[in-house]
This record gives C-alpha cells, structure tokens and sequence, in this order.
C-alpha cells in the first residue's frame, strides 16, 4: 500500500476541472452524442450545400453559399443539448451528486469545473463540426465553381462561432439541468425554447412579438455561426451573443442559488 | 472523530433528527444503530455537509467537513450502494475521485485489489451485483486512505463470504486506529462488528454506551422448564420466591440459576422434561429498545 504524501492544503478548481474531465469523457454516450453532431452537422452542411450548389451556379437562386455553409449545425444543437444536460442531471438520477460533493463540498467550485469543463468540449466539438462542414460543402459550391473561401468575410467568425454557440447551448441546457434536476424534462425543455417557442412567439403581434422572438435564446446565440444571414429580423451577430450569453448567465446563477441552498 | 451537537434536522415541520450529541472515537467500531427511518442516514449526510442541519453542529476531526481541502484524505464515506453512473467502470469512477482531491492514481489500482474488484475494473458499473456496487462504494470509502471511515448499511446485498470481509475490514480499521462508523438496523451484525454502540429511533438518542455494557444492561435470561405436572411444578418455584411467568406448557423462571431449578424439582420427587438457558437476543434487546420508536408497524393479526 503506497503512503500518500501529505494532503494539499489548499483546494484547487484545477483538482475539479480534471475530475469532471474523467467523468465527461469516461462514459461512452459522451462520444457517442459527439459524434452524432459531427455526423449529423457536417453530413447535413455537406448535403444541403450539395442541393443547393447547382441552383446558385445556375443563377436559379440569388442566395449566396454563405448562407448554407452552416445550416447543418440545426442538428447539432441537440447534441449539444443532450450534453450539457445530462453532465448535471445524470448526476441526481444516478445518486451521483453526492459522491460528488463528498469529494468537493464547495459547490460553487463544482459548478464551475462542470462548466469550464462542458464548454470546452462542446467548443472543440462544434469547431471541428463546422470546418467539416464547410470542407464537405464547400466541394460542392467549388465543383460549381461558386466556392467560397475561409479567408471571406465573417467565415472564421463562422466556423469558431459555432464552437462557441455550441458551448453556449450545453451551458444553457446545464442550467436549466439544475433547475428542474430530471435529465428528460431538461432536454426536453431547452429543445423546445430552441426549435419550437422559439418560433411560435413570432405570432405575437407587432413590435412585442418581434422583440421577444430575437431575443429568444435559439435565435440570438446563433447570429455568429452563420456568415451570411438570411433573416433581416435577427440582432447582429455579436450583439445576440452577447444577449445569450446573459441570458445564460441569469439562469446559471438561479441554479448556483438553488444549488448552494438544498439538500443533495 | 466525530462529534454531534445538538444536531437536528427538521424537513416539513417533522424532526427526522432531534437535537441528539454523539461523539465517535477512534479506535474502535462504532455502531450506529437503528430501524429504516430512525435518522440514520440523515445524520451521516449532515456529517458530510450534504444536508445543512437545521440546527446544532457536526464536526469531523475538530472542523467542519466542507471546511477541509481534501475531505477523502480525511473521511471516507460509503453512502447508499450505486451513486455510480451505470455507463462508468468500476475504475474510472475511482480515478475521478482520486482527481478531485489530489489522490495518486496508483491509489486506484490498489483499493480495487483491497475490495477484490481488479479483475472487473473494465466493466461498467451498471452490469454489477448489489454486492460489487457495495464493494466499489467501499473502495471509494477508502481511497484517501482516510483516518475516519462511514459506512451506511455496509453488508446490504453482501453474500455471507462479502458479510465476514466487510466486518473484518471495519476490525482492522479500527484495529490501526481509525474512527469507524458503521451504520445498521440489524442488531444481530451490529452484535458482531461494533465495540460501541449508539442507538438512535425516532431522531432521539436511545442508548450510547459500550457493547457489552448494552448487552448486559438489555439482554435478560430465564431458565424454560418444562414438566409433566407443571401446576405443581409452578407451584413450587412460586412458594420460593421465585418469579415465574407460564407461557403455553412452559414455565419461564427468572432469580434462580438451571442446575439449582433442576435440584429443587427433583428433590421434591417431580419428573422434568426441560430445563435451559434462554438468553433473549440482542435483536429482542433492541425491538424492545425501539419498539415504539418504529415508524411503520406491521400488523399481524388477522380480521375476524
């Protein structure tokens, strides 16, 4: 039996960071879901860009490849969901929670190694996904000679902006994770202010309507993935981000409050 | 060591635990007894600042224990079996510990072997028994090579071969002077592992006191005779002075011991059929200790 060396006498976020990084990517689903918004975002880039290629050479559609080029990462988003969500919920289906603040009773700091540590991921795996994306369809756009080039305006924006969106959406679905504590109803809840509530709030009539449907999560955080935009009605790019991320923020520390404050 | 004071927990208006102080010493094994719902586990959770007491305090090794920045070098706790993520092997679920307080990952390696759990290390912890998730819980327990060790309900699911290792895990814990707190609601593994014994039922502190010192103060003997004219027979112990209940066709005889019962029986020229010892178990000693502290009863009688 080894004697261990003295215990560090102070605690350290580096100690949580690293546990929750075993955590995350010790367990197989964590990969499986990754790979899926890979697939899924840059198959989807790739295919749309494929069917659209044609039409913009042909000069049947005034688009510009600008607009599609990114247009796969829909899909991704609920991988992205899924993560982020399940990195806190699994933690109360499984009981896990408290073996977890067994090894680390500051909350705050737990909170804080789970985020860094699930935006990070969620980063480098929708960068990866969004260059993908733009290789697969840019072929496409090329072979038409329509292509376009990483060098264009807002396509690095584009392509890093996606990694933080993504980041951004699994922070969300996280929070909303610690709020209700039950991985179905997290995603479920998230996937629905996204794809769905989203959309439906443009029904409300006149200005209100306009306003709450760009200031919605989905439709804020997104502006910096897409090169071209192809909606007038959206906040500027970086101006929606900054939006989401404080949207984010709010309901990150609504579930710090509430963690901090209960019984696990 | 740990030390309770005044510790209580109130959820909706109920106390689960009610102002009890305990001190647990190294050492020895310190049992932590009590039926399903006595506050057991609610106390264990505050010790490991889980669930914030309503009111009082508990400290571990003279402090809070969200106040130490390693807690696992200091306490090792097994809570309920299975707060392991199902997708996570055995091994990775104790790397993760070992990173989150600076433990050595070697550590790792070597509580597997202490549990017996190296050679499934790979596999995921949702395919394993009841009794290996106990294991892994244990081996977590163990990982910072903690001066204080909790175990709530160690042996559930545990086969007779896993009963034996976990109560001569929690004798040589103690042995190396270790503080070990074991909690149960079966007195008859508490009678085997424990040197000291807290009692808890309803919240409230029954009895805190030696093992053998509970034993000798709860546990009573009585001398079952049986005899062909037990009236007479009953008639006779009586006139003694003795105290003698008749239950069925046996006679139950306290204030004398067996071989002296025997003597006077035979002497006045009565047939016996029996005559033994009956010492009532620790397990009747604490029914009796907790008999109105139980939260749910079963009934047994049958409608008419």
């Amino acid at each position: 039996m080894t004697a261990l060396a003295a215990p560090p006498t102070n605690a350290s976020l580096g100690r949580t960071v690293r546990s929750e990084w075993v955590k995350l990517s010790s367990i197989r689903s964590t990969w499986w879901t990754a790979l899926a918004m890979v697939v899924l975002g840059a198959g989807f880039t790739t295919i749309i860009s494929g069917i659209a290629a044609g039409d913009i050479a042909s000069g049947k559609s005034h688009d510009s490849p600008g607009e599609y080029i990114t247009q796969g990462l829909i899909f991704s988003q609920i991988s992205a969901v899924v993560i982020g969500a399940l990195v806190v919920t699994s933690e109360y289906g499984t009981g896990m929670i408290r073996a977890t603040l067994a090894a680390t009773p500051v909350r705050s700091r737990v909170l804080a190694a789970k985020a860094i540590v699930v935006s990070g991921f969620l980063f480098v795996v929708g960068v990866v996904t969004a260059f993908l994306g733009y290789f697969g369809g840019n072929a496409f756009f090329r072979s038409e000679r329509v292509g376009i080039s990483l060098g264009d305006e807002h396509m690095l924006r584009s392509m890093f902006g996606a990694g933080l969106y993504m980041a951004g959406l699994g922070l969300l679905a996280g929070a909303i994770g610690l709020l209700v504590r039950h991985t179905a109803a997290a995603i479920s809840i998230v996937l629905a202010l996204v794809f769905i509530i989203g959309q439906v709030v443009q029904l409300i009539p006149g200005t209100v309507g306009e306003w709450v449907m760009k200031l919605m999560p989905g439709n804020a955080g997104p502006g910096i993935v897409v090169p071209v935009s192809f909606g007038d009605n959206m906040l500027s790019p970086w101006t929606g981000f900054a939006v989401f991320v404080g949207e984010i923020a709010l309901l990150g520390l609504a579930g710090l409050a509430l963690f901090q404050k209960r019984d696990a | 060591m740990i030390r309770a004071q005044g510790l209580t927990k109130t959820y909706d208006g109920k106390n689960a635990v009610n102002g009890i102080d305990f001190t647990v010493e190294p050492g020895r094994v310190t049992g932590f007894l009590g039926p399903n719902g006595a506050g057991k586990s609610t106390t264990m959770r505050m010790i490991l600042g889980l669930d914030a007491p309503t009111k009082g305090s508990v400290t571990v090794n003279g402090h809070r224990y969200a106040s130490s920045p390693a807690p696992l070098r200091e306490v090792g706790a097994l809570l309920e079996a299975h707060a392991v993520h199902p997708g996570r092997s055995a091994r990775n679920h104790l790397r993760w510990l070992a990173a989150s307080n600076g433990i050595p990952t070697t550590r790792v390696g070597e509580v597997l072997e202490l549990v017996g759990l190296d050679s499934v290390a790979a596999q995921r912890a949702g395919r394993f028994s009841l009794g290996m998730g106990q294991r892994l819980g244990i081996a977590a327990a163990l990982i910072g090579d903690p001066p204080v060790v909790m175990l709530d309900e160690p042996v559930n699911g545990l086969d007779p071969e896993g009963v034996r290792w976990v109560r001569s895990l929690a004798r040589q814990l103690a042995d190396d002077g270790k503080t070990v707190f074991v909690s149960s609601h079966l007195m008859s593994e508490m009678a085997l592992m424990a040197d000291h014994l807290i009692v808890i039922g309803r919240g409230t502190i029954l009895a805190d006191s030696p093992l053998q010192d509970f034993m000798a103060e709860h546990a009573s003997a009585y001398v079952r005779v049986k005899a062909p004219r037990s009236t007479d027979v009953e008639a006779l112990l009586v006139g003694r002075g003795l105290d003698v209940t008749r239950v069925d066709d046996e006679l139950r005889v306290q204030g004398l011991d067996a071989p002296a019962i025997g003597e006077l029986i035979g002497g006045h020229g009565l047939f016996l059929h029996e005559l033994t010892l009956v010492r009532s178990s620790l397990e009747d000693a604490f029914m009796e200790l907790t008999a109105d502290s139980v939260e749910y009863h079963a009934r047994t009688e049958v409608a008419a």
